[in-house]
């Protein structure tokens, strides 16, 4: 027999690897300021419910895969306190990839709460 | 269990052993600042210790294994700066091989954006070879011919800061131009340690002494790839030139104690069809050589 909880993790770890980057295109498209990882990372925490769906840290790489695809770019400052921030911002590019996968994210939710619901609506 | 923050980023180094060592170094200062600024946010209000407060911390960031599997699966999609940035459009498509014939790759070098960037860095590096070769040679011996006074230690140290600096920036250059991944930021040297402590740690790091090494080896290295480069650029020039400059200036091949000498016309197209061989020949040992520089770069100025 699988094991359930194999099975689960799996799904939540594909289904992550494509909605964080959305998550965080749309963190930063909405930041009014360029932010570093770790305040990223609270935000989003702070925004979500019960208990969390990925680890911090997995964002990290995300952000830096964001940037070399020109999606995102960053620049490194010192902090008064501890090691120094890169900070992040979205780029025009960006913008409108994020425009892109937004309405592909709200087509994919509409699709699967419709199935998920029985469809007859 | 974790103690500190110091031996999260061996475990997480240990973990990531066979990644790029770029990725690597960027995966350590990921993690250190978000488990200082987390630290430093926690010690504040609260009287937990450091290993407790470590630990929850590492529940919410991730084990250093979780982490390490993290980079690895994304390593594959970060590309340096002038390699290849894949559209949307191109990425839905496999990855294709370079299927051109032995000719086509031979003719399309000049369509290849690295070769370029290989070219213009050969050249450049007479340049910051000489910066590099200057700043290292005065710095040393300032150095060394202060360390008699007090002022040797504080000279000394911001000497090999700049290094490292230079060093990063150096990194910087190779990556956009010669297409070799390097390190984006500085791993930071552990924070609870004196001044002497740090000075110490950061004489005695090989990395120190082997980015010296290469920005000494810099200069000669410049020169020669300037020179070699010029004159065969030259030279391609030459060939291809050669019918304007007889026809239409009178420009001699070469001209000893006052004799002009002259090619017969119909010698010309081979001197014009050599000329261009020779510009792409001498483009395609731009991208070898400047391949072998990149690895160079990567072995002295990166931290293993």
């Amino acid at each position: 027999m699988v094991s359930t909880g194999e099975e689960t993790r799996k799904f939540q770890k594909e289904l992550n690897s494509g909605t964080t980057a959305l998550v965080l295109l749309g963190v930063l498209d909405r930041a009014a300021e360029p932010m570093y990882g770790y305040r990223i990372a609270r935000l989003i925490e702070g925004k979500s419910k019960g208990t969390p769906i990925m680890k911090q840290g997995a964002l990290y790489p995300v952000l830096r895969a964001l940037e070399s695809s020109g999606l995102l770019e960053s620049e490194v400052e010192p902090s008064v306190s501890g090691p120094p921030r890169r900070y992040y911002r979205i780029t025009e590019a960006g913008r409108q990839t994020l425009e892109k996968w937004r309405d592909i994210w709200i087509h994919t939710k509409g699709l699967v709460d419709t199935v998920l619901q029985g469809g007859d609506r | 269990m974790i103690q500190n923050i110091e031996q999260y980023l061996a475990q997480l180094k240990k973990e990531l052993a066979g990644c790029d060592r770029a990725t690597i170094q960027d995966a350590l200062s990921d993690a250190e600042e978000y488990l200082r600024t987390a630290l430093n946010g926690d010690m504040a209000d609260t009287t937990v210790s450091e290993a407790e407060a470590l630990s929850s911390i590492i529940e919410k960031y991730g084990t250093p294994q979780e982490i390490a599997a993290a980079y690895r699966e994304i390593e594959g999609r970060l590309t340096p700066a002038l390699v290849h940035i894949k559209t949307p459009a191109e990425s839905e498509q496999p990855v294709k091989k370079d299927e051109r014939s032995f000719l086509g790759k031979f003719f399309g070098v000049f369509t290849d954006p690295l070769t370029w960037g290989s070219f213009l860095y050969l050249l450049f590096s007479l340049a910051t070879g000489i910066i590099y070769f200057t700043w290292v040679v005065t710095g040393l011996s300032l150095s060394a011919g202060l360390m008699v006074l007090i002022i040797g230690l504080p000279v000394t140290g911001l000497f090999i800061l700049s290094v490292r600096g230079i060093g990063l920036v150096e990194g910087r250059i190779v990556e956009a131009l010669l297409g070799v991944r390097m390190p984006r930021r500085q791993l930071f040297s552990p924070r609870n340690l004196s001044w002497w402590e740090r000075f110490k740690n950061i004489v005695k790091d090989r990395q120190t002494w082997l980015s010296i090494i290469y920005m000494i080896l810099q200069m000669p290295l410049g020169v020669i790839y300037f020179t070699v480069f010029i004159t065969l650029i030259a030279l391609s020039f030459w060939g291809i030139a050669m019918p304007i400059l007889h026809l239409g200036y009178d420009i001699p091949v070469i001209y000893i104690n006052g004799i002009h000498y002259y090619l017969d016309t119909w010698l010309y197209p081979f001197t014009v069809i050599g000329g261009i061989l020779l510009a792409i020949i001498t483009m395609h040992l731009a991208r070898y050589i400047g391949r072998f520089h990149g690895m160079l770069a990567k072995a002295m100025l990166v931290r293993a």
